[in-house]
């Protein structure tokens, strides 16, 4: 059953990659313009370099044999210029910026649901208290809370008001360091605004879910029949948490993609060098080859990463794996 | 004693106003909302200056004449926020409208046609569902825009529709399924109705109530969907949003100059309509699923 269950997952997972890989050739093409005659008109280019570079492109092919192309230079990393920062490659571009973003993304996406579960087991566990009431209305406040606009008020009180916290970049501009501890503290020490704003604004939907999925299970007859035998609190919260944190585990493959969501805005308030800022450069530059890849990277690894939640919730929750379709 | 029917529209709707006014955040909801309506019909009267047009001198501060001050070049803020609600309230309502529609279409023809097209549909569905959908709708805005063929405002609009139908149709894919079992519905196959009988007469009538509330609740994510497009420059140049007010608060760099009045009022509008929608959404819910209410 385990291996039905990895079976219909990676072949979901590799549907999606393969229609990604579609939309990603589909649309550019269906718009106005090709990218020799766009690059043309940036450069003023001589007609006979666009004659070079349509045939080079294959753009003068049919749509099949650009297909194969497009299939090739995908897994050779040959996906074109940018068009503002030409003559040097998408490729290169993208590859500089990902991993600063798999940086912010790998932290909030432990603290995002860390934070998010916390609240919400304490809340479930004191069901009805003031402090249950408080952390569930501010959890529905948060969730209308926009993330960028979250940024713009940390970045005036922290980097204006108090001048605590450095409000742009990953590192101090012109920054040389004498050992690799400064340099770590030097990013961390950029990286805490971008987290505090993810963390602060997306960890709410976890905490509504592990909130009343710990109300549900405190209400069951095991855990009265746990009290009544005297168990101390420790070994019932025990009882209870093992039981409550399946739910928001599940949460954790769907919400994945709106953690990513999260980091690719807060990036761009912060001009923080990861995908997300490449993401709002391009669109400010219509710089569209870049778009796409960068679309493209961003989706590949928010799917790798829903893949790998999916397996993470078959180990820890043995049900899930008879559950013929999920 | 006066005989009621139970039928007639009056009826249902008392009925519903005496569950729903017991719901206070749904009421405080309705209030705010039916403040931010208002304020967007009729923002041709209450605002104090055309928003487009320079009324002052740029970054001024908050003051009697510009109530939250002026922008960098020169337009009055108060009045932007007025306007702003007139085009966060369409976009997000026009989007999730469209958005419903195609997921329910989806949704009714998979649970009702079953099999073959249920398998499609729902495989489809499951994909699209997967594709991150915030990436995605950035993406997408950004290739309309391209086109030029549409009005900038639309391709938002679009994007939203084509990435947040989904849910919907599962939603409606599982209502339809149980209501296809029911004995009446097969009562009126036996006495040979045909499909498009059942599905206007019978199903669509009876799943009312969750598509309404579908339309509330994702006019709620529509309007954060609009308002981050517009803060990303995707947003149209010639339309007022909030989100386009902090692209522009945020390009100019304005927490870094201390002008808390030009970004800060956007932020909490957004926060302040998309809360109260979602509570009246939630409502809505509690009033159609008595097994929500809790007292």
């Amino acid at each position: 059953m385990l291996r039905y269950f990895l079976l219909s997952r990676a072949i979901r997972m590799l549907a999606v990659f393969f229609i990604i890989i579609i939309l990603n050739f589909i649309l550019p093409r269906a718009m106005p313009g090709n990218p020799a005659s766009i690059l043309a008109n940036e450069y003023n280019l001589p007609p006979e370099t666009v004659k070079i570079l349509v045939s080079l492109w294959k753009l003068d092919r049919p749509l099949h044999e650009q297909f194969v192309a497009y299939i090739e230079s995908l897994f050779t990393g040959q996906w074109g210029y940018s068009y503002k920062y030409y003559p040097r490659t998408v490729y290169e571009l993208v590859m500089e910026r990902l991993p600063w973003t798999l940086l912010l993304q790998g932290v909030t996406s432990i603290t995002v649901p860390a934070f998010g579960m916390l609240m919400g087991i304490l809340a479930g566990w004191r069901r009805g208290t003031k402090y249950d009431v408080a952390v569930t209305i501010s959890a529905i406040i948060v969730y209308a809370i926009p993330y960028y606009w979250l940024a713009l008020m940390f970045q005036y009180v922290f980097g204006y008001q108090l001048r605590i916290f450095p409000i742009a970049h990953a590192l101090t501009p012109g920054a040389s360091y004498s050992n690799f501890l400064e340099y770590v503290a030097d990013v961390l020490w950029h990286l805490t605004l971008p987290v505090l704003v993810v963390t602060l604004t997306a960890y709410a939907s976890y905490t509504l879910v592990t909130r009343n999925s710990m109300v549900d299970i405190l209400e069951e007859d095991f855990m009265f029949v746990a009290r009544a035998k005297g168990l101390p609190e420790r070994t019932l919260m025990k009882h209870a948490l093992r039981n409550a944190l399946l739910p928001p585990l599940t949460m954790l493959a769907i919400r994945l993609g709106h953690i990513v969501g999260g980091a690719v805005i807060t990036e761009t308030v912060f001009s923080y060098p990861g995908v997300g800022y490449l993401i709002y450069e391009s669109i400010m530059f219509k710089d569209y080859p870049v778009l796409n890849a960068a679309f493209f990277m961003l989706s590949i690894t928010v799917i790798v990463a829903n893949f790998a939640a999916d397996l993470l919730y078959a180990v820890v929750d043995p049900r899930i794996r008879y559950v013929r379709r999920g | 004693m006066s005989s009621v029917n139970v039928y007639s529209w009056q009826y249902k709707l008392r009925e519903f106003w005496s569950v729903f006014r017991r719901d206070r955040a749904a009421i405080v909801g309705l209030v705010i909302l039916a403040v931010i309506v208002f304020i967007a019909v009729f923002a041709d009267y209450i605002a104090p200056y055309n928003p487009f047009a320079r009324v002052g001198r740029p970054y001024e501060p908050p003051s009697p004449k510009h109530l939250l001050g002026t922008n960098d070049i020169g337009q009055d803020i108060f009045s932007e926020l007025i306007y702003g609600a007139r085009a966060s309230l369409f976009i997000g309502f026009v989007a999730a409208v469209t958005a419903t529609t195609l997921g329910t279409l989806v949704g009714v023809s998979a649970g009702y046609y079953g099999r073959v097209v249920d398998e499609i549909l729902m495989r489809i569905t499951d994909i699209w569902l997967s594709i991150p959908s915030l990436l995605f709708s950035i993406f997408l805005a950004a290739v309309i825009i391209r086109t030029g063929r549409l009005p900038m405002y639309y391709s938002v609009i679009l994007a939203i529709a084509l990435t947040s139908w989904p849910p919907v149709a599962r939603l409606t894919r599982s209502a339809t399924l149980s209501l296809k079992e029911r004995p009446y519905i097969e009562a009126t196959l036996a006495l040979g109705a045909s499909s498009r009988r059942i599905i206007f007469r019978h199903i669509l009538p009876n799943i009312a109530p969750i598509i309404l509330v579908e339309i509330v609740v994702r006019t709620g994510n529509a309007m954060l969907t609009e308002a981050t497009l517009s803060f990303l420059g995707l947003g149209d140049p010639t339309v007022k949003s909030w989100g386009t007010i902090l692209n522009f608060a945020m390009v100019k760099n304005a927490p870094i100059l201390g002008l808390w009045w030009w970004f800060l009022p956007p932020g909490l509008m957004i926060a302040v309509t998309v809360m109260s929608v979602m509570m009246v959404g939630r409502g809505l819910e509690i009033y159609f699923n008595p097994r929500l209410r809790r007292y």
